[in-house]
């Protein structure tokens, strides 16, 4: 099924239910549940929901870390089974292999995949360039700060060059400042990667205004055991700055959505009543 | 966040100059070194001076001349580089088939909780008990030659390196493997490039007790049933009532002691430099 403007569906999600069993009591407890929705080719989709209500969980079942307990859950027409090539994840916490260098950190998915010929060593060099790294290369990760540190594992992710790529709360450890920079690099980088401009994604995040600023589509969660309250589309024009966050479309949206997502929690009960 | 840089520089290009500004003395930035040569002398010489007055017998307490004189003597006498080799080469092989055996086995009991649970109490146990209570089995089983030396090595240096590489892979960061597991790494890439590196400071700490207790197994296997090393060189001497000599021989185990030691730290600074944090 294509969408609006013809593109695609990337991965779709029906009915999945993800969750683990407990293992002195046997009991099943659902992370996520009756799940469905789907994206499409190129888009840039956040999901957000109250602390606990399972994205991240599907989030690493999309990336093959986690097998779901039924439903389809299918990109490119074919069902996801474990993780591969075509998928690749940016950890919210520092991922990154210390006894390794800011350059062979990148390298490390395409040297996993047997892949770091002399394109992919070209690819290494020019993500290193795009991600704002240049000159940084031969640093090791305890020489690097946060935000840098996120960088190099947005470029390990992007290095690859998977179908879909896949967010978890990448900026969450960051300071304000540090995070307000990386989200509008996120856009650039995400925009400007000319092996695939514009590739599909996926983003986890617990901050409205973030999930705002960088999707095209936000899906908001309910509490655990969770499940997709609303799909909103954000029609912000692209490319967008720090100028949108003061415009006031992003302003209605961002309070809508924060109103949605606090209603899920039961921090907003007493506003309606 | 620029303006407080800006508004705080002059103020400490304008400070007056303290304690922190002038350069340390050369007694400050070699102070433990100096301090730890200045009581080896205060020792040393005392001994001397009690041998010199006579209150000590050198005939049993041997005295620091009379050892570098002994020297002298084992090296005219065969005594001083053959050893040398010989015990190094004992230790040398023994380091080197505890590591083949102790770190792929490490890391495999290590990533297995299985094969964790069937070993540990064995490997912990062995660990405990001293290595020494072993060696009349061990000459039962091998007799006395060099095998046998090299079983007792190997004894002593595979168990602190084993139990270091197992708790290492134990402990290994979650995380690293979740990246080795997105990115699709095979089972020997992840062992070769996330697991061994992961595991280094570990496999390194258990290297340096490895070290230690290889040389004291080899030096004992010669005391016991040696016919060369310096262990055996120690236990001759002494026996011909030589003190001079014996103690010639232990200053030269001594010295393989401190560089097997220093080498050893030179090798972890050289391997796990990247471990240890930003502060």
């Amino acid at each position: 099924m294509d969408d609006a403007t013809g593109r695609p569906v990337k991965l779709d999600v029906s009915d999945v239910c993800i969750g683990y069993r407990d293992r002195r009591s046997g009991s099943f407890f659902a992370a996520v549940q009756d799940l469905g929705f789907q994206i499409h080719e190129n888009e840039f989709i956040a999901i957000v929901g109250p602390s606990g209500c399972g994205k991240t969980t599907f989030l690493s079942a999309v990336a093959g870390l986690l097998p779901i307990a039924h439903g389809t859950l299918e990109l490119n027409g074919a069902p996801i089974t474990g993780p591969a090539e075509d998928r690749s994840l940016v950890f919210q916490q520092a991922s990154l292999f210390p006894w390794r260098t800011v350059a062979a950190n990148i390298a490390y998915g395409l040297e996993a995949q047997r892949r770091l010929d002399a394109a992919g060593r070209q690819r290494v060099a020019d993500l290193i360039e795009l991600v704002g790294l240049a000159g940084k290369e031969g640093k090791y990760p305890r020489e690097l700060s946060g935000g840098m540190s996120q960088r190099v594992n947005l470029a390990r992710a992007l290095a690859t060059d998977p179908d879909l790529l896949l967010l978890d709360e990448p900026f969450a450890a960051l300071d304000a400042q540090t995070r307000e920079v990386m989200q509008e690099e996120l856009t650039r980088i995400w925009q400007a990667d000319e092996a695939g401009a514009g590739k599909t994604a996926l983003f986890i995040t617990h901050d409205v205004p973030e999930a705002v600023f960088l999707a095209d589509r936000v899906l908001v969660f309910s509490a655990s055991p969770g499940r997709l309250v609303e799909s909103v589309p954000i029609d912000l024009p692209r490319p967008r700055n720090r100028d949108v966050k003061r415009s006031p479309e992003f302003m209605d949206q961002t309070e809508y959505l924060l109103d949605l997502v606090m209603r899920q929690s039961g921090l907003r009960q007493e506003v309606e009543s | 966040m620029t303006d407080t840089v800006e508004r705080g520089a002059p103020v400490i290009e304008s400070r007056p100059l303290t304690e922190l500004d002038r350069r340390p003395t050369f007694f400050a930035r070699h102070k433990s070194l100096l301090l730890g040569l200045i009581g080896g002398l205060i020792v040393l010489s005392s001994w001397q001076t009690l041998v010199w007055v006579g209150v000590v017998d050198d005939k049993f307490a041997s005295s620091p001349l009379g050892a570098i004189e002994g020297i002298g003597y084992l090296a005219e006498s065969g005594m001083l580089w053959e050893p040398t080799f010989s015990t190094l080469t004992s230790v040398g092989l023994g380091i080197l088939i505890s590591i083949v055996i102790g770190v792929p086995l490490g890391l495999v009991i290590g990533r297995s909780s299985v094969l964790h649970g069937l070993a540990e109490p064995l490997i912990s146990i062995m660990y405990s008990v001293p290595f020494v209570v072993f060696l009349p089995i061990i000459i039962f089983w091998f007799g006395i030659d060099d095998t046998a030396r090299l079983v007792i090595v190997v004894w002593a240096a595979v168990f602190p390196l084993l139990i270091n590489v197992v708790a290492g892979a134990r402990n290994l960061d979650a995380n690293y493997l979740q990246v080795s597991r997105v990115f699709c790494s095979s089972r020997l890439k992840t062992l070769w490039s996330v697991s061994l590196p992961g595991t280094m400071p570990y496999i390194l700490a258990g290297f340096r007790q490895a070290v230690a207790r290889s040389l004291v197994g080899a030096i004992v296997a010669e005391l016991f049933m040696g016919t060369e090393g310096l262990g055996y060189v120690v236990q001759a001497e002494t026996s011909n009532f030589q003190m001079d000599h014996a103690m010639a021989a232990i200053g030269v185990i001594a010295v393989i002691a401190v560089l097997l030691t220093r080498g050893v730290a030179w090798l972890e600074s050289r391997l796990t430099f990247w471990s240890g944090s930003v502060d």
